[in-house]
């Protein structure tokens, strides 16, 4: 499968086309159209070990609450953006559409104040759901993609932590 | 030797305490409030009661309800920990009411070497040397504010009942005073009930240095050595070790004597700790003493071989300490690190939150004391210690190796934590070389960040492809390499290995 990932570390933002393909239980590689003499695993629900040329990585990923995926190597911090080709289609402004049920989890801990939608309610993506206040600042939770509120799972003036639920778009 | 002990405590000290009394055959009862359901101290536990909600004042804080518990499960023995209530003398009284044993000292002493000024007052009968400073609570802010100016600025406020740096203010100059003053007295009311505090000189660039000290019921007080807490930010201590780069055995032996000679005065009994402040000709000043067994105790566990929570239960249960003073001396050099879940790129603001994944380090001399798992979520209504990361080795050049190496190994996916700031402490020449002070840390973090080692070659591509991977995998449509779909357990299988086990002796 080919895959468009904007990649950002201490050293800038870039972008590249990587392809993976399934030969047995490795997978071959091929990075902005050139094949690499590499494979990967995944080793571990979030870990991947990579071997580029004989030089062995193991990298730790997660997915932050806006969809955007978070790698350690070793000391060294990137994070990524995946553009799935299949997605493609409902794109806006560079951003991918997600699909499916998604939960939006809270990016810190915080204060519930407000809510800007209700059960059952249509919204598009980028539409604000709730507002989180943390540290005095205010933050507006929005809709990762168009769709209905399934449920919110929170009310106003309600304390949630970070990577609590705090609503289902469907 | 008690039956079953009391663990008035959460977090990574709740469970080391459990772990010794398993090992000592001690049935454990833990605590909890509603957000710590499903904590470590809880899942561990021969028995577990909750408490009361999350806020510490209506759970953890609750004496009546911990005598409740201890009644109800038959317990003949409580340990406090440290933090919470484990300086508050109405701990041990109450205990003493209900018929169960304290592991800890007695309420009287507590009360006579704990509070700051109490433990100040009874240094000088003592003999121990102090920093100059009032010894007695001022109520008055303005004749405060007269006492600073005669003593010469900086000051330093300090709650009477505080600790971890609560409470406390530096005052640089006169026109300071009056707001360092209310904040003191506020935040010492929060955190510990108590608005009360005092006032002393305040020495620049010393070290803080503290001896471990052990006293039996049978008159017998010893010294373990001393532990290095320079590393400070903010008050609070960020990297420990043992022994101190600048104690020679002769400044210990003096250090020891002194710690042991205040021991005896305030009729001291079980673990204590004796800090001092080191200025730079090695002159030792007192500073104030923790009744209860501290956060870095694992680095005197390190270099003398001894367990100290398993001693203080042995010393609460009446037995005899088995060594003298003469023959402790510290063996190799052990370091620990205080891995906090904080943000450190917003001011290591409490970063708590849901732990997705994590990798821990092993290997040689390497010891994770922790109440964490994957897949916990860090409360945000308590202090947010993940874990303290310990190395020892045979030098303390072997234990910084050791311990980055196995920095490096630690990974933590979900929350933010302040591993960063250790890789950058154990590179600096300046704590290689074992030159630092209490405002060290700070000193070090308002300096420019140095660039970070770039990642070696081919890093950005292992990158690349790892969130590849992960993601089609995630999204489950072609998972090349990825893992497979896992079958159903066979319920025959799982339960011929269910009956297998039972045989098992």
């Amino acid at each position: 499968m080919k895959l468009e990932i904007q990649i950002t570390g201490a050293s800038g933002k870039r972008k590249h086309i990587v392809e993976l393909e399934r030969k047995g239980d490795l997978c071959g590689v091929s990075l902005d159209g050139q094949a690499l003499d590499a494979d990967a695993v995944q080793i571990a629900p979030n870990a991947v070990s990579v071997m580029i040329g004989g030089q062995s990585f193991e990298i730790h990923v997660s997915r932050s609450a806006d969809g955007t995926l978070t790698l350690q190597c070793g000391p060294h911090e990137f994070s990524a953006e995946i553009i799935d080709p299949r997605a493609w289609g409902g794109r806006k402004h560079g951003a991918v559409e997600v699909e499916g049920r998604q939960e939006i989890l809270a990016p810190m801990p915080g204060k519930v104040i407000r809510l800007l939608t209700a059960e059952g309610d249509a919204v598009e993506a980028g539409q604000g759901l709730l507002v989180v206040e943390a540290m005095k600042m205010q933050n507006e939770i929005r809709s990762p993609k168009s769709g209905k509120v399934e449920r919110l799972l929170v009310k106003e003036g309600q304390n949630v932590n970070a990577g609590e639920v705090l609503a289902w778009v469907e | 030797m008690f039956k079953k002990i009391l663990i008035a405590n959460r977090g990574e000290i709740a469970v080391r305490i459990l772990r010794a009394c398993r090992e000592l055959g001690i049935q454990t009862v833990s605590v909890y409030s509603e957000v710590d359901r499903t904590s470590l101290h809880v899942r561990l536990a021969d028995e577990a009661y909750l408490i009361g909600p999350a806020p510490s004042r209506e759970s953890y804080l609750r004496i009546d309800k911990l005598m409740d518990v201890a009644k109800k499960s038959g317990c003949d023995a409580l340990h406090p920990g440290y933090g919470f209530l484990a300086e508050n003398a109405a701990l041990p009284r109450a205990c003493t009411v209900a018929g169960i044993t304290f592991i800890g000292p007695s309420a009287e002493a507590m009360e006579a070497m704990g509070s700051k000024t109490a433990g100040k007052q009874l240094a000088r009968r003592a003999e121990v040397p102090t920093v100059p400073g009032t010894s007695d609570p001022i109520e008055n802010p303005e004749e405060a504010q007269a006492l600073a100016q005669s003593m010469g600025y900086p000051v330093l406020l300090k709650a009477i009942a505080g600790g971890g740096g609560k409470g406390m203010r530096v005052v640089p100059n006169d026109a300071a005073f009056a707001s360092a003053w209310r904040d003191a007295a506020s935040e010492a009311l929060n955190a510990f009930g108590d608005p009360r505090v005092f006032l002393e000189k305040y020495l620049v660039g010393p070290r803080h240095i503290e001896i471990q000290i052990l006293a039996d019921a049978h008159g017998r007080c010893v010294s373990l050595g001393e532990r290095e807490c320079s590393v400070q930010r903010r008050h609070q201590k960020v990297v420990e070790e043992a022994p101190s780069p600048v104690v020679t055995p002769e400044l210990r032996r003096k250090m020891g004597d002194a710690a042991v000679r205040l021991g005896r005065a305030g009729g001291y009994t079980n673990a204590g700790t004796v800090e001092f402040l080191v200025d730079a000709d090695l002159n030792f000043y007192f500073l104030e003493v923790n009744t209860r067994l501290q956060v870095e105790h694992p680095v005197t566990e390190q270099v003398t071989g001894l367990d100290l929570v398993k001693l203080q239960i042995a010393i609460a249960a009446g037995h005899r300490l088995p060594f003298a003073w003469e023959t402790i001396t510290p063996r190799g050099h052990a370091m620990e690190v205080r891995l906090y879940a904080e943000d450190p790129d917003n001011n290591f603001f409490p970063s708590p939150g849901k732990i997705i994944s994590r990798h821990v380090p092993t290997g040689p001399g390497i010891r994770l004391d922790e109440g964490v798992y994957e897949g916990w979520t860090v409360p945000m209504d308590y202090d947010p210690l993940l874990s303290k990361l310990i190395a020892w080795g045979n030098s303390r050049e072997e234990t910084i190796a050791r311990l980055r190496r196995a920095l490096d190994e630690y990974t933590i996916l979900g929350i933010r934590t302040n591993v960063g700031l250790f890789r950058r402490i154990l590179a600096e020449p300046e704590f290689l070389r074992g030159e630092i002070h209490t405002k060290w840390l700070d000193e070090m973090l308002s300096r420019p960040h140095p660039p970070a080692a770039s990642p070696r070659p081919g890093t950005e591509e292992a990158v690349l492809i790892a969130a590849a991977l992960w993601h089609s995998a995630q999204s489950n449509v072609s998972t090349p390499g990825g893992a497979e779909p896992q079958a159903a357990p066979s319920r025959w299988k799982m339960e011929g290995r269910r009956q297998q086990m039972d045989h098992m002796p």
